[in-house]
């Protein structure tokens, strides 16, 4: 069988970290850290909220490990448990912040290649990730997803828990919303 | 071509997806759904650009330091596995303490067993003679082996079946 064939890198240090090895979680943590910690604050949108999610995800995810199904991918697992705890987080909050958003605009341009780019692209850049930070949860999750996180349809499925044939369609109407967005802000230049 | 004849704009992206389609030829000949789509390649081209912020540099440590406080896994799923069932001992005893009915009951149900057990290995003991003296035994052990057999073939034939994860 093919499947029989793929590698599972984090097999073993789930299994060593079940033992209670934990240099093997820690390991695990590194290499999911970015990830988890990236969809936290582009849900979230603030960089205090997203560094207390992140811990609370990989302590669960610690506390949790013996239920994981170890075929599954690590990070998908990972991320699902962050996006659950964002949305209850986002549930509880009565209000939108709004202020929260200037920050942003420092947070998340962080591009390998900024210091290559020019004053122009940083710009544009900036000015989308403002324009992504105004769309809804739903919209931003997909995107960050997606375009961020370079994740294949079938795996932001398994992170938001539904059907692979949905995906495009939320992808299509999140980013119709951006270039609506990126349209209208550009037109008055 | 005119506007009112242009596809819906997800069947477009749907196709470009794919890399054929009606939209995606309708696209190549109209003005207005290549510019869409130029506008769309330009986003896109722009969206993959972003990346993921840093995490704070503490973050490991910090996970790492509620982690030294928890149980090991494999320990917390054993530790729980004996909370049950010490759980449901203690409860299946203390029912049978605080409550005369069912501890005569119990006393009851083991006197018959003895009782009963007796004749129940007689029977078992005469249906075998019975067996024997026939040859049925004999009959009944082909019969079984070669059922045995059979399901053993099949389930070769099938292959082994997904495990709960796979599926």
């Amino acid at each position: 069988m093919a499947d029989d064939a793929v590698p599972l890198p984090w097999k073993a240090d789930v299994q060593a970290a079940r033992r209670g090895d934990p240099s093997a979680f820690e390991s695990l943590v590194r290499s999911v850290q970015r990830q988890v910690y990236g969809l936290a604050l582009r849900l979230l949108q603030s960089e205090a909220e997203a560094a207390e999610i992140s811990q609370e995800a990989l302590l669960r995810a610690y506390q949790n490990l013996h239920r994981y199904d170890d075929s599954r991918p690590f990070d998908l697992w990972v991320l699902a448990i962050t996006r659950n705890l964002c949305l209850d987080l986002l549930r509880r909050r009565t209000k939108v912040r709004t202020e929260e958003l200037e920050p942003m605009k420092e947070v998340l341009p962080s591009g390998e290649a900024s210091q290559e780019e020019g004053a122009i692209a940083r710009e544009e850049r900036q000015s989308l990730e403002e324009a992504m930070a105004t769309l809804s949860v739903d919209d931003r999750e997909v995107l960050a997803l997606y375009y961020v996180q370079k994740r294949t349809t079938k795996e932001i499925a398994q992170i938001l828990g539904c059907a692979p044939g949905t995906i495009m369609a939320r992808l299509f109407r999140a980013r119709e919303k951006l270039r609506k967005k990126m349209t209208t802000e550009e037109a008055p230049r | 071509m005119s506007a009112h004849l242009c596809p819906d704009l997800e069947v477009l992206f749907a196709e470009l997806e794919e890399g054929e389609g009606p939209a995606l030829d309708h696209a190549a000949e109209c003005e207005a759904c290549a510019a869409v789509l130029e506008d769309h390649r330009l986003l896109e081209k722009d969206l993959y650009r972003l990346a993921d912020p840093l995490p704070p540099p503490t973050l490991v440590a910090s996970v790492m330091a509620r982690v030294a406080a928890e149980p090991v896994p494999q320990r917390r799923e054993v530790w729980s596995g004996l909370a049950i069932l010490m759980t449901s001992l203690v409860g299946g005893l203390g029912y049978l303490v605080l409550n005369d009915q069912a501890l005569s009951r119990l006393g009851t149900g083991v006197a018959s067993f003895v009782v009963e057990g007796r004749l129940f290995a007689e029977g078992v003991l005469s249906g075998a003679r019975a067996l024997w003296s026939t040859e049925g035994l004999a009959v009944a052990a082909i019969l079984a082996f070669l059922l045995v057999t059979s399901l053993a073939g099949l389930k070769r034939l099938a292959g082994s079946a997904p495990t709960p994860s796979e599926a």
